[in-house]
């Protein structure tokens, strides 16, 4: 499957920003899932794309001349291989066993985690205690924030794919199995957009295997990754500081469709 | 409770110990009401120098004095060599563990150390997997504690990887001493300890490629307790003292902001903890960082002393196996012994620390300071059975170790003179070669009986002499 991607965000200021500086994780790589056939990043700077800790494209944007806005654009073409249910990794997973601030498992979670997997510590294992969260935690957009929990997320029984991924990390990594998350996009054949996503990845019998709670999937066939990490503050697409600016308006546009195959060949 | 301990200026017989001779006349010479006077006027210059510590846990967040106690712990010159070899390869073995463990893990694949109890480990940073630091050197600075048991043998209690502080008192105890009694140090050889600035400030324009590299000192600011100690260690060396607020990050490079615009920053001797250093990579609420820094760092664009993620080599729960990495990486015996340890995160240890608690030193494998130990023999009946609630609730967080019967050094008391328990923290330069000042800064515990030195639990400090032997046949 082609993914054709469109991904705009503008943030505007009350006032002007003397200073900023963006993490911005925005470009997708290589790997044995997915193709990147095409990508672009519109900046309103030249920045040098590296290597962050995990393994993600980084951009860092650095302003340090006065300004009201930041554009932000990434577009591109990805081929995902929807055979493909797991990564393979040279790194040791075993990093992704330590919670996280966002991550920490109360006794609920480990209790939850308890109940839906009892001694089982496979793939089908994990498969109930995704069906067992997606339950418990509905979905409802604007319930949660950036910094909550999953131990918060989980109590007030509500939240995004955000929370729904921090809650699947909790509860496995209780469990003693790496897990990670995952940042990217995700196509959908309703009308409702659900473009940029979040879910979860768990290391089982050496490869990395996929869990969206929020969809109830365990195969990747929609998702596009842009990157990984032990939470949401690792892998999450902008994270940034400024001074000065007030209060600040986002604005972000994504589109994410099938490429028709024929365009894409010309290319 | 009736214990042998190891006095370092009387033997078991009360005879004083060689090295001690000339202080002990000098002692017996001096009128006490001289004596007294003079202790009074280091108190003042103290407290004018502004050598003060911020106490944690205190409601009042008050500035103390660190009580400087004016009889110095001496240490003869042959010994000191020998602590002085032990140092060195211990940290040594443990810069090369850290190269290692972000790198090959050769030492993980021989089944030396287990995988899991240094790469889940909290210490551990992924930020630095196959990242490659000028001459391999993680550590650049740092504080090995050290005790003597009863029978006078050297035990390292734990490596200081981070930030280790207290070098701004031992020099300064120095200082002090020279001052209010010049004649002790006209009298023998006193190995002198004033270069370490000098030293400092070498080692951390060696960690750079550059060849004179521009080098900060980073404070958390004038809230943190050792704010005293950046601020002197910045004067001392001549570098600029800087919070994250005076840097900013572009384009891969760190800048500080002066009165005369930018100014690159080769060097950051940092002493706040990994965790505050870059608020867009670590935790977000950190003020104290610099945005960006990360990215900086990795780019090779900055070198940082000490090197991020040193904490995976200097948590309690990797210490029992630094005699190992001595074995594994110099082909050595470890000169200074590791004092046995009890890892709780092992089902069979955790049974022994329960059923012993009375009579062991219970430590949190993350803590620092002397915050949250327990010292069963000192503990209460309600102290212990919390602690016991504690190591069942969360094991891996502890460590247990027999309770050291810690040397005592003469100290000046309400009563007049009193042996009390002491340890000492030499600092270890890792640059072009590994380096120590002779000594290091003495700790003691002043209250009776107490085994806990540590400043911010009522502990104070002593000037550190290496003294010449004296030779019979001379």
């Amino acid at each position: 499957m082609r993914l054709s991607i469109s991904h705009d965000t503008t943030y505007r200021y009350d006032s002007q920003v003397r200073t900023s500086i963006q993490y911005l994780r925005l470009t997708p790589h290589d790997s044995e899932r997915q193709r990147v056939l095409n990508w672009q990043l519109k900046l309103p700077r030249p920045v040098r794309a590296q290597l962050d800790p995990y393994g993600n494209i980084l951009h860092v944007l650095t302003m340090d001349e006065p300004h009201e806005s930041i554009l932000i654009g990434a577009s591109g073409q990805v081929e995902i291989d929807v055979l493909c249910e797991s990564e393979h990794e040279s790194q040791s997973a075993l990093p992704f066993l330590r919670f996280t601030h966002l991550t920490e498992a109360d006794p609920a979670l480990r209790e939850f985690a308890q109940l839906h997997c009892k001694k089982r510590r496979d793939r089908s294992a994990l498969i109930d205690l995704m069906h067992g969260l997606h339950g418990h935690i509905s979905y409802l957009t604007g319930s949660t924030a950036v910094e909550t929990s999953a131990a918060e997320a989980f109590a007030g029984q509500q939240g995004v794919c955000q929370d729904h991924a921090h809650a699947f990390l909790a509860c496995a990594r209780s469990l003693g199995i790496p897990a990670r998350y995952a940042s990217g996009y995700l196509y959908t054949d309703s009308d409702d957009h659900l473009a940029s996503h979040a879910w979860a990845e768990a290391w089982l019998e050496g490869a990395w295997y996929s869990f969206d709670v929020t969809n109830c999937l365990t195969k990747p066939e929609r998702h596009l990754k842009l990157a990984i990490g032990r939470d949401y503050l690792d892998a999450c697409p902008v994270r940034g500081m400024r001074r000065g600016g007030g209060t600040e308006q986002m604005h972000a546009h994504v589109e994410v469709e099938v490429a028709p195959m024929l365009q894409v060949q010309q290319q | 409770m009736d214990r042998k301990y190891y006095d370092e200026m009387y033997d078991a017989q009360g005879k004083c110990r060689p090295h001690y001779l000339e202080f002990a006349r000098w002692l017996a010479a001096i009128p006490p009401e001289q004596l007294a006077q003079r202790r009074r006027e280091a108190d003042l210059l103290f407290h004018r120098a502004g050598i003060t510590f911020t106490l944690y846990g205190d409601e009042q967040g008050t500035e103390r004095l660190i009580p400087f106690d004016t009889i110095p712990r001496s240490i003869p010159a042959s010994e000191w060599r020998m602590v002085e070899r032990g140092c060195i390869q211990r940290v040594q073995a443990l810069n090369m563990f850290l190269a290692d463990l972000y790198h090959e893990q050769r030492i993980i694949k021989a089944g030396i150390i287990p995988a899991e109890q240094v790469l889940a480990n909290e210490g551990y940073q992924i930020a630095m997997q196959g990242l490659n630091l000028h001459r391999d050197l993680y550590a650049h600075i740092a504080g090995v504690d050290l005790v003597r048991d009863g029978d006078g043998s050297y035990y390292v209690l734990e490596d200081n990887l981070r930030t280790p502080s207290g070098v701004s008192y031992m020099l300064e105890d120095r200082k002090m001493m020279m001052r209010l009694f010049p004649e002790l140090f006209a009298a023998q050889r006193i190995a002198p300890i004033n270069h370490y600035p000098n030293l400092l400030l070498e080692t951390l324009k060696t960690s750079s490629p550059l060849d004179n590299p521009n080098v900060v000192v980073l404070t958390p600011g004038r809230f943190n307790s050792a704010y005293f100690e950046h601020a002197f260690l910045s004067r001392e060396m001549g570098v600029e003292l800087v919070e994250g607020a005076d840097l900013f990050v572009r384009d891969d490079k760190v800048y500080m902001r002066t009165t005369a615009g930018a100014k690159q920053v080769d060097v950051i001797y940092r002493r706040l903890d990994d965790d505050f250093l870059d608020p867009l990579a670590f935790n977000p609420d950190s003020m104290l960082g610099v945005p960006g820094l990360l990215s900086a760092y990795r780019s090779g664009h900055v070198v940082l002393a000490n090197a991020i993620g040193t904490g995976v080599a200097d948590d309690k729960s990797t210490y029992p196996y630094v005699t190992e990495m001595i074995r594994f990486y110099l082909d050595e015996e470890p000169i200074l012994k590791n004092v046995p340890t009890w890892q709780c995160s092992k089902p069979a240890d955790l049974s022994h620390v329960l059923a012993n608690l009375g009579e062991l030193v219970v430590k949190e494998t993350q803590g620092s300071g002397g915050y949250g130990m327990l010292v069963g023999p000192a503990a209460s009946k309600a102290e212990i059975e919390d602690f016991r609630a504690r190591l069942i609730a969360k094991p891996e967080a502890y460590i247990a170790q027999p309770t050291l019967c810690l040397s005592t050094c003469p100290t000046f008391v309400e009563t007049g003179i009193a042996p009390r328990h002491i340890d000492l923290r030499p600092f270890v330069l890792s640059g072009r070669e590994v380096r120590l000042v002779p000594g290091g800064l003495t700790r003691v515990a002043l209250r009776e009986g107490s085994l806990v030195v540590n400043s911010s639990q009522g502990g104070g400090t002593k000037d550190t002499w290496v003294v010449e032997d004296l030779k019979n046949a001379e």
